[in-house]
């Protein structure tokens, strides 16, 4: 008996495209964390050659400010977001999906693998408390970037990261596959001038809003990538209604 | 550019007036046609004339500069219901470098509701498609192996096949042709195949549609379109005298000698004539058919 045909029906299986190859798609984010969690703890252990075990505070306060987590995954998911609009949008096509569907079931996947980046850096946070900071008192997660220790605030800054490093990924993807390079890099050049004017904007009129800002705390940077996912979400659902197989 | 609506077929595709161009180059110019569901199209001409970009017009994959395409009476461009009953993999298809061959065809039952296992496996095994070898890394019959064997296995109501026997070679060919018959049979589809290799082909076809300067041509069932041209060859003189004032798609000279390919089917009276001015005179081929109308589709841009 056929299924009832729902606007999921035809979303579905995009997403199911997006996840054809899990290794890609859900678990190399996680290995990459892994990855920089071992060369965290290999660097606090070259530092405790020098000052002996557990690292004494001093070093521990340096290692407070080990960004590993947030330089290691945009990169990688960055290409992710690429290749999904890039190459699945053909694939989805050729299989008879519509422009709407593929971007729809890709987003999802993009909430999927942010979820399990996010979800995965609460995990290793945990760890990192559970053995005392690896045994050592060395720091991947428990660090300044995250949130110090905060499980919100290390779950939302993953979660946010990998979001827009994978939109901002498929948007530049899109506009590559609907108008090719030079398209790409004028793109580019925009967005890199309008977020100088942004920042501009923000230093000369800092006085008044600052009090506002400020008082965002941990949670500003959080807002500002979350913002700037949406709009790169946006735009890649743009463009992507407008390219072409 | 605006069409009049055409009456909607109720199954099938149905072309009216469509014209695409990319910038000033305008590659159809209004096509219009009427294909009938459950046939097997051959969709033939030069290369450049358009057949690729007419599939993916079809097929949503690109937008219509004018004109009119429905599927099952429905406009296809962004229509979830219509296009999940299209399949149409490019000849030049690029797939995600990252997934390997299992990897591409494992979406499959999810996008096509008649997607058949059993025969993705079948063509995999027949084609000798390596499941676990990287998309990037196949090699170019590799590729059109796939491509066929995502084509067939769909069982979609609509699948267009683009010039699938690439990098094929002869026996794959006809693993190629014996699938898409019997896949035909057993599913009866509109299958559109595009093909440069006529003849070979030719007897899968049910219906040819002729491209030719960006319009419809010929569209014929493919035994008339075999009828619609002879070959006549002899001195110059007598093969004028026998042609008359037909339309001549190509000629060739050797010396004295002539070599015209004549639109429309030779008479008995032509035939008689043949065998007394001794001129050779024979039915030109489908595959020589549209050959003489690609020839002379070049020679008319060359003039312009």
């Amino acid at each position: 008996m056929d299924q009832p045909v729902t606007a999921l029906t035809y979303v579905r299986p995009n997403l199911r495209l997006y996840l054809a190859n899990r290794s890609w798609a859900l678990y190399t984010p996680i290995y990459i964390l892994i990855g920089m969690t071992i060369l965290s703890v290999l660097v606090g252990a070259l530092i405790g050659i020098v000052t002996g075990f557990p690292l004494p505070e001093g070093d521990t306060v340096a290692m407070r400010y080990n960004a590993g987590a947030v330089y290691s995954i945009p990169g990688f998911l960055f290409s992710v977001g690429v290749l999904a609009m890039n190459r699945n949008f053909s694939m989805a096509l050729a299989f008879g999906s519509t422009r709407r569907n593929f971007w729809f079931g890709s987003a999802l996947g993009f909430m999927l693998t942010s979820l399990l980046v996010g979800v995965g850096s609460l995990i290793f946070l945990g760890l990192e408390f559970a053995t005392n900071h690896w045994f050592i008192n060395a720091r991947a997660f428990d660090v300044d970037a995250l949130g110090n220790g905060d499980p919100w605030l290390t779950f939302a800054s993953m979660f946010v990261l990998s979001l827009v490093s994978l939109f901002a990924g498929a948007f530049f993807g899109t506009i590559f596959r609907a108008f090719g390079t030079v398209w790409t890099v004028v793109a580019a050049i925009v967005i890199s001038v309008l977020t100088i004017a942004l920042v501009a904007v923000l230093v000369w009129q800092w006085d008044a809003i600052s009090d506002r800002l400020v008082g965002l705390g941990d949670w500003l940077s959080i807002i500002i990538t979350l913002v700037l996912a949406i709009l790169a979400a946006a735009g890649s659902y743009g463009v992507n209604r407008l390219a072409t197989v | 550019m605006t069409a009049t609506a055409v009456p909607p077929r109720e199954r099938g595709i149905t072309l009216h007036a469509v014209t695409k161009s990319f910038g000033g180059n305008h590659v159809l110019r209004g096509v219009t046609a009427d294909l009938p569901a459950d046939r097997i199209y051959g969709l033939l001409g030069a290369n450049g004339v358009g057949k690729t970009t007419l599939m993916a017009l079809i097929c949503g994959h690109t937008f219509r500069s004018g004109g009119q395409i429905l599927i099952d009476g429905e406009d296809p461009v962004e229509n979830a219901a219509v296009l999940r009953r299209t399949c149409f993999v490019h000849e030049d298809q690029r797939y995600n470098d990252n997934f390997t061959v299992a990897q591409v065809l494992a979406p499959g039952p999810a996008y096509f509701p008649n997607w058949s296992a059993e025969t993705a496996e079948r063509l995999a095994r027949r084609f000798r498609l390596p499941p676990k070898t990287a998309s990037k890394k196949l090699s170019r019959g590799q590729r059109s192996a796939l491509a066929i064997t995502i084509s067939l296995a769909s069982r979609a109501p609509y699948t267009f096949l683009d010039e699938p026997y690439l990098g094929l070679d002869a026996s794959a060919r006809s693993i190629l042709y014996d699938e898409v018959l019997t896949e035909y049979v057993a599913h009866p589809r509109t299958i559109v195949l595009s093909t440069h290799l006529i003849d070979e082909a030719a007897d899968l076809m049910e219906d040819v549609l002729i491209l030719e300067d960006g319009v419809v041509a010929v569209h014929a069932e493919v035994d008339l379109a075999r009828r619609e041209s002879f070959i006549v060859r002899g001195p110059q003189e007598q093969v004028r005298a026998l042609i008359g004032a037909r339309e001549v798609l190509t000629e060739r000279h050797l010396g004295n000698l002539l070599t015209a390919t004549v639109r429309g089917q030779a008479s008995d009276a032509d035939r008689a004539l043949a065998h007394q001015t001794r001129l050779a005179l024979e039915p030109a081929t489908l595959q020589e058919f549209v050959a003489a109308i690609g020839v002379r589709s070049h020679d008319r841009s060359d003039i312009a």
